[in-house]
């Protein structure tokens, strides 16, 4: 990868689509959503079916497969009376209109809706096949389709007597994960189906012409380039318009946010709910326990989509579709016993149970444990695919089998007897290299279960903690955060809110997004940045600790002084020491691309165009083609671009085109005033319409400034609420001064137990020399450090066991009257920074129907004065102030009128000395 | 404490201070929870109801007033200041910090650099070099002056890794190169002039720095074996770097010290007498060593080296020590640390500290007559 | 600049430019140390703005010319420190060269 210019580490997912980056969001469904309905209404059950017209009595549904006994129905639903009693409204039902035979039923659906026995056979529960091409022996023989029907009857008045029984919808084992294959094979098929539409029409109305001129070949008559165009649509605009499928989806990609490696990272392992957000459920956005290790507990968004996204966690997996033939075959050699031989009564039998795979019944078997081990073991020696699964739900008697694509799973260490399967030889031919994570999956030393079988399992958080009937072993508890949260150093001594806030954060933070982010240009984003400096915490967090981490990094250590100081500190602004931004802490690269373009024209084209030197200074940064050229220093309104351009683009034709009037345009640079920025690349390229493309890569360095937004690992976020001289900053013994100061009232309502021991851990690694580690839960494995060892470490240095230090203050040179908490914090600067954002205005352009002032700050737009800062004007008694800004500013508009015939009229400024102005004057309008 | 009468006490001597007091005035009390009596207390009457005089006379100062050198070398000074005022010792510290001038690169002329460090970092890098002259020798430089051979320093960077080498090479401080004779760098609107006269260039020098007599035999060099940047292979840097006077204030990279602080003599005090198991507990828990045994027919704990305390508060953490233990810094006493960047030796910087102040107090002076 | 009143010339503020808590806290300290000086103190109004004022109150003399006083007190302060300090320094080379001889 490296030799072409792409980043090794760079994890993929995502689509280049007309140079944006495009990740697609997943969307979790609930199960694949069937289109029949078995429902009790007022006691009795109908099936509901989009195909028929209305909703039909059950019983009839049954007699019409070939069901006609009663009795039949009854024994196959069960000995026990309960499911009879409910089950005899339906059947009474059925007999007081008079139905009793199969014929009679069908010719009562018939009536109806047209073909009823081919809904029966195609629409209705299409999975379980009446026939067809699998099994032609089968031809017309409803009664695997009985036996579903009966299932489900049962499965529903199971729940009616017994509320245990029913299906949790936000239980994860029973949601799919739609990823970006399935989608863009739904996509392909539709965009594929309407371009063969498209071509038959085509070639039907060239083929219908009685006479021909030449040779007919379809190939001439494909088109070109629909899909491609149809695609690209759907990606860059999010929108899923598939109306063959009736979908119509939109967000359902999105841009791939740059602005550090884990942030783009963290965007692509996104879970997007598929039904809107709108809606005021606590169910789905509450935490499931069956999330564990899944889906991160924490990182989720505030606010509406609160719970609703959700984000992966660290090692799981989501499954592709598999080939369901060979597990089908393997399960019958292993002693599944077909349906169609099994009487109705043997269906529910307590001695045997129900093996179903992807929800298709295969049969019965006699010894489910028996053959669910047989199945897992085959599964470990890689006969079956890693990612099947083999849940035995004993509550409903089934063993289920899944091999469906969408499902979630994680890999955990088997355990034989509660000894786990990886001995400490593996571990080291792990770190010597010679085994990695896919041969301990191929030697069946882990495997992947999904959240169903996870059920099946007794999974020990440690081995230490196993006993006699522990299956299974977690790999590492921390494995259950997600990308994001794995950031944050100690994250299980923080307040839960808090570790979600930093999720949502460390997506904003600046810092390197790859090892070629210097080459990103022409496809990446309109603004990219990264910090100059960039440190690796010196307390790790979970991720940091496993991955490399070093070339990531998206942060700086800082040494914080928890205190307050000076009063600029309030609501969680942080005071940063000069002395340190001279150094180099927090600044940032913005990166920012403008493009311009030689046109085509019939005849004419854009030229290059020489830049005059004699002109004024705007243009000194050109080169001799007129582009800026790379390393030149640019300002507000210097010109970059420069083209000629030909009068007359249309006309013209015969004319050369050295002969051909052209004129100068120019394209001049808006950045911040008073600011410098760089060009840092120039590219050049050709666009679709093969015009000549130039993109200009600008790059601004920024040092912090007062009002910009610094947040810690813990979702601590403040801005920049003054710059101090470092003569003026407290001082420890040591000399050591620190880089910013944090003011204390930040803890105790936020809880952050996190940051206080990373403050410690780091500090006592600086002074040792060594990382400290933060990982989640990492106490008992040694993953992270105790505070009652950092605490040793820093005695051992000379420090307090507690992290004070006895300060000086830089103002008197006296001692601070308390020990102040200071030591290094990782410290991240975030993407909203006040140079992007200030903005005033005194006056400035109207809009010109209106005449009020412009909006936004893109068109230097009017700040409003609105209800409430009238209030405060009016508290405060500036009349005069309030006067002005309500009556005279906006408003009041100078005319012209002509006292004759009150026509309104404007002053011609040039013609002012000779026309006649006697009857014209002023009016003021307001 | 027993209530003791009024008229019981003892008679306390003229011009003295009672003892307690005396303490809290001279001494920082380090307590496990909190430092007391941080302040001093300055007011000149602050006593005037005990009938002791709290004012300064100048000839008690002199009297008092003593300097003692620990450690000196060309970068680093360790020095006592004995009998002087936080708020004076705090001035000079401040001063060396922020206002005694030095000479650093401001302008880089970066006439090729295809390094992967952005032009905007490397001459911030190069900001930061210290440069070993002494700022005393030349000029600030205001906005309208030119750059000449009195107010500024030219020094030349070209490094190049060629292409065929395969490897990177690092670009090191010394590798700038002192130009006695100004920038090379012709300036483009000279371009097209006549060839014959000298063409102008980004300084104008009238003579050469290295005729100067300060910098016959002593060319100007900057601190060696920082790292500015690592070349690839076929990658270039090609640039100048003017340095000109400046002060701390401006930027920190005019600095001449990389810090400087000071600190209060520690001082610390065996209330009770430590002996046998709790004074082998004291000496274990020290991480700096402060105390020792000695043995006066029984084992009896010392401070041996109360100067090396760095107030780690680890001897009176246990309940029931601080009643044996006082920890405390003199008011009065400052272990001043001075560490230079090289520009000048920490002696001279603080001389020069002390001019400082002496200067701003003569302004004010000027100023109210 | 001197802010105060022709009547009572013992108080005054006075407004140094270019200065920060370097000059005025020493200053504060030289005047606190004066008993002619019956309050001072110092301010700095605002921190963009290189200025403080220095409050002096005194017992009746006129406050610019103990403010004076004390200027001339910190200077022959440091002129002592600075002749303390450069014979502390030779002594301590005379010193260590004898102990490398």
């Amino acid at each position: 990868m490296s030799p072409l210019g792409e980043c090794p580490l760079d994890p993929g997912g995502y689509f280049v689509v007309k140079g944006n980056e495009k990740a697609s969001v997943m969307s979790s469904t609930e199960m694949t959503k069937s289109k029949t309905i078995i429902r009790m209404e007022k006691e009795k059950v109908y099936l509901v079916l989009n195909a028929f017209t209305s909703k039909v009595p059950i019983m009839l549904v049954m007699k019409a497969m070939g069901m006609e006994t009663d009795q039949e129905v009854v024994q196959m639903l069960g000995r026990d009376p309960q499911y009879a009693t409910l089950l005899l409204p339906s059947i009474e039902d059925c007999a007081s209109i008079g139905i009793y035979t199969q014929l009679q039923a069908l010719e009562f659906l018939e009536k109806k809706d047209e073909g009823a026995l081919g809904v029966l056979r195609d629409i209705f529960i299409p999975n379980i096949r009446v026939g067809g091409i699998k099994s032609p022996v089968r031809e017309n023989n409803f009664h695997l389709k009985c036996v579903y029907v009966v299932v489900m009857l049962r499965r529903m008045m199971d729940a009616i007597l017994n509320k245990d029984a029913m299906d949790d919808k936000d239980y994860i084992g029973n949601k799919r994960l739609e990823l970006s294959g399935q989608l863009l094979s739904l996509l392909f098929e539709d965009l594929f189906k309407s371009m063969n539409d498209q071509v038959k029409f085509n070639v039907d109305k060239i083929l219908s012409k009685p006479s021909r001129s030449s040779r007919f070949d379809v190939s001439q008559h494909l088109l070109k380039e629909s899909i491609t165009v149809g695609l690209e649509r759907s990606l860059s605009t999010g929108n899923w318009d598939v109306s063959r499928f009736k979908m119509h989806r939109k967000g359902m990609t999105q841009i791939v946010t740059r602005l550090s490696f884990i942030g783009a990272f963290g965007s692509m392992t996104k879970i997007s709910p598929q039904f809107e957000k709108s809606r005021k459920v606590s169910g789905p956005r509450a935490l499931q326990p069956s999330q564990w290790g899944m889906l991160c507990p924490c990182d989720t968004p505030e606010g509406e989509a609160c719970g609703l996204v959700k984000n992966l966690a660290l090692m799981t997996h989501v499954t592709t579709d598999e080939e369901e033939g060979p597990i089908i075959s393997l399960c019958t050699c292993f002693g599944v016993e077909d349906l169609s031989t099994l009487s109705g009564e043997e269906l529910h039998s307590p001695s045997s149970y129900l093996i179903i795979l992807n929800g298709l019944i295969l049969g019965k078997h006699r010894r489910p444990e028996r053959f669910a081990n047989v199945m897992r073991k085959l599964r470990r020696a890689g006969k079956v695919g890693d990612f099947v699964s083999i849940y035995v739900n004993e509550k409903q008697r089934c063993v289920y089998i899944a091999s469906d694509g969408g499902r979630v799973c994680r890999p955990l260490v088997i355990a034989d007897n509660g000894v786990s399967r990886i001995k400490d030889h593996h571990m080291r031919e792990l770190k010597d290299g010679v085994r990695n994570f896919d041969s301990f999956l191929r030697e069946g030393l882990i495997e992947y279960l999904d959240v169903n079988e996870e059920n099946n399992a007794l999974i020990a958080l440690y081995e230490g903690e196993a006993t006699h009937e522990t299956t299974h072993v977690e790999i590492e508890p921390f494995t259950i955060l997600g990308a994001c949260a794995g950031l944050i150093p100690f994250p299980h001594h923080n307040q839960s809110p808090r570790n979600t806030y930093q999720c949502a954060m460390g997506k904003q933070a600046m810092g390197n997004i790859a090892y070629n982010q210097s080459l990103r240009s022409t496809v990446s984003l309109n603004e990219a940045m990264s910090d100059g400096y960039l440190d690796l915490p010196f307390g790790l967090s979970s991720t940091a600790a496993t991955d490399d981490e070093n070339n990531r990094a998206a942060g700086q250590n800082a040494t914080v002084a928890v205190m307050s100081y000076s009063g600029y500190d309030i609501e969680d602004a942080i005071v940063m020491n000069k002395s340190s931004l001279d150094r180099g802490f927090g600044r940032c690269i913005v990166m920012k691309k403008i493009s311009a373009a030689y046109q085509k024209y019939d005849n004419t084209s854009d030229q290059f165009s020489s830049p005059c030197r004699s002109q004024h200074d705007q243009i000194q940064i050109l080169d001799n083609d007129g582009l800026a050229s790379p390393g030149e220093i640019i300002r507000h309104q210097d010109v970059y671009f420069q083209k000629e351009c030909p009068i007359d683009p249309k006309g013209s034709m015969k004319s050369h085109p050295s002969q051909t009037p052209y004129r100068t345009s120019k394209q001049t640079y808006k950045g911040a005033e008073g600011e410098t920025a760089v060009v840092d690349r120039v590219a050049l390229c050709s666009d679709k319409r093969n015009n000549l493309n130039v993109k200009f890569m600008i790059r601004h360095t920024r040092r912090p400034e007062v009002g910009d937004k610094f947040s810690s690992r813990h979702g601590q976020k403040g801005v920049c609420g003054t710059i101090v001289q470092q003569e003026d900053f407290p001082f420890s013994e040591r000399g050591i001064c620190p880089d910013l100061i944090m003011n204390p009232h930040g803890f105790p309502s936020r809880m952050t137990v996190g940051k206080m021991i990373e403050l410690l851990g780091s500090k006592a690694g600086v002074s040792c020399g060594r990382f400290h580690y933060g990982s989640a839960f990492g106490e008992p494995s040694g993953h992270a450090d105790k505070v009652e060892d950092i605490s040793e470490t820093l005695v051992k240095h000379g420090f307090c066991y507690n992290g004070k230090d006895f300060l000086y203050s830089g103002i008197t040179g006296m001692p601070l009257q308390a020990y102040i908490f200071m030591g290094p914090i990782y410290y991240q600067k975030l993407k909203h920074m006040v140079l992007d954002k200030m903005h005033a205005r005194g006056m400035g352009p109207r809009q010109l129907i209106t005449r009020q002032p412009t909006e936004g700050r893109s068109r230097n737009g009017g700040l409003r004065v609105g209800e409430m800062e009238r209030d405060c004007l009016i508290a405060y008694g500036t009349s005069n102030l309030i006067y002005e800004r309500l009556m005279i500013s906006s408003d009041p508009f100078e005319v012209q009128v002509c006292r004759k015939c009150g026509l309104l009229g404007y002053i011609n400024y040039k013609s002012k000395t000779r026309v006649n102005f006697k009857n014209i004057s002023r009016f003021l309008l307001s | 404490m027993p209530k003791i009468p009024l008229w019981d006490l003892p008679e306390l001597p003229k011009n003295q201070l009672p003892p307690h007091l005396y303490l809290q005035k001279t001494r920082v009390f380090c307590n496990n929870d909190a430092p007391t009596h941080t302040e001093n207390i300055h007011y000149s009457g602050a006593y005037a109801a005990l009938g002791v005089d709290n004012s300064l006379r100048l000839d008690e100062f002199r009297k008092n007033f003593k300097v003692k050198v620990i450690k000196l070398n060309e970068e680093d000074m360790e020095f006592d200041l004995i009998g002087i005022d936080a708020s004076i010792a705090n001035a000079f510290r401040r001063i060396l910090i922020s206002e005694l001038p030095t000479m650093a690169i401001e302008k880089v002329l970066v006439a090729n650099s295809s390094s992967v460090v952005q032009d905007e970092v490397l001459a911030q890098r190069l900001g930061l070099v210290p440069i070993k002259v002494d700022p005393r020798l030349f000029d600030y430089m205001s906005e309208n002056d030119v750059p000449n051979q009195k107010n500024s320093i030219v020094f030349k960077l070209h490094y190049k890794c060629d292409r065929g080498s395969g490897e990177r090479r690092t670009v090191y401080s010394h590798d700038l190169k002192w130009l006695p004779f100004g920038s090379e760098y012709v300036l483009p609107t000279e371009s097209s002039s006549d060839s014959t006269s000298k063409p102008k260039t980004y300084t104008s020098f009238t003579s050469s720095q290295d005729s100067l007599p300060e910098f016959a035999n002593n060319p100007i060099t900057v601190t060696p074996g920082i790292i500015i940047s690592k070349l690839g292979p076929g990658q270039e840097i090609e640039l100048e770097a003017h340095a000109v006077k400046g002060v701390g204030k401006t930027h920190a990279k005019w600095s001449p010290v990389a810090t400087s602080w000071y600190r209060m003599l520690p001082e610390v005090i065996l209330l009770q007498d430590i002996e046998d198991d709790d004074a082998h507990k004291l000496v274990k828990k020290c991480p700096v060593n402060v105390f020792d045994i000695e043995d006066v027919g029984r084992e009896r704990a010392t401070v041996a080296r109360p100067r090396s305390c760095t107030l780690c508060r680890e001897c009176i953490r246990e309940p029931g020590w601080e009643e044996k233990v006082a920890l405390r810094r003199v008011k009065d006493h400052f272990i001043f640390t001075i560490e230079s960047t090289g520009a000048l030796p920490p002696e001279v910087l603080f001389t020069e500290a002390v001019k400082i102040l002496e200067d701003k107090c003569e302004r004010v002076i000027t100023e109210l007559s | 600049m001197e802010h105060g009143s022709y009547q009572d010339q013992s108080a005054s503020t006075f407004s140094l430019a270019d200065e920060d808590h370097t000059l005025a806290n020493s200053l504060r300290f030289t005047l606190n140390q004066d008993p002619r000086v019956a309050l001072c103190g110092y301010s700095i109004p605002h921190p963009s703005e290189a200025r403080v004022n220095i409050r002096v109150q005194t017992t009746g003399d006129p406050a610019n010319e103990v403010l004076k006083d004390s200027c001339q007190d910190l200077m022959l302060i440091c002129q002592h420190v600075r002749s303390t300090f450069d014979q502390a320094v030779v002594d301590f080379k005379n010193n260590n060269g004898a102990e490398n001889q």
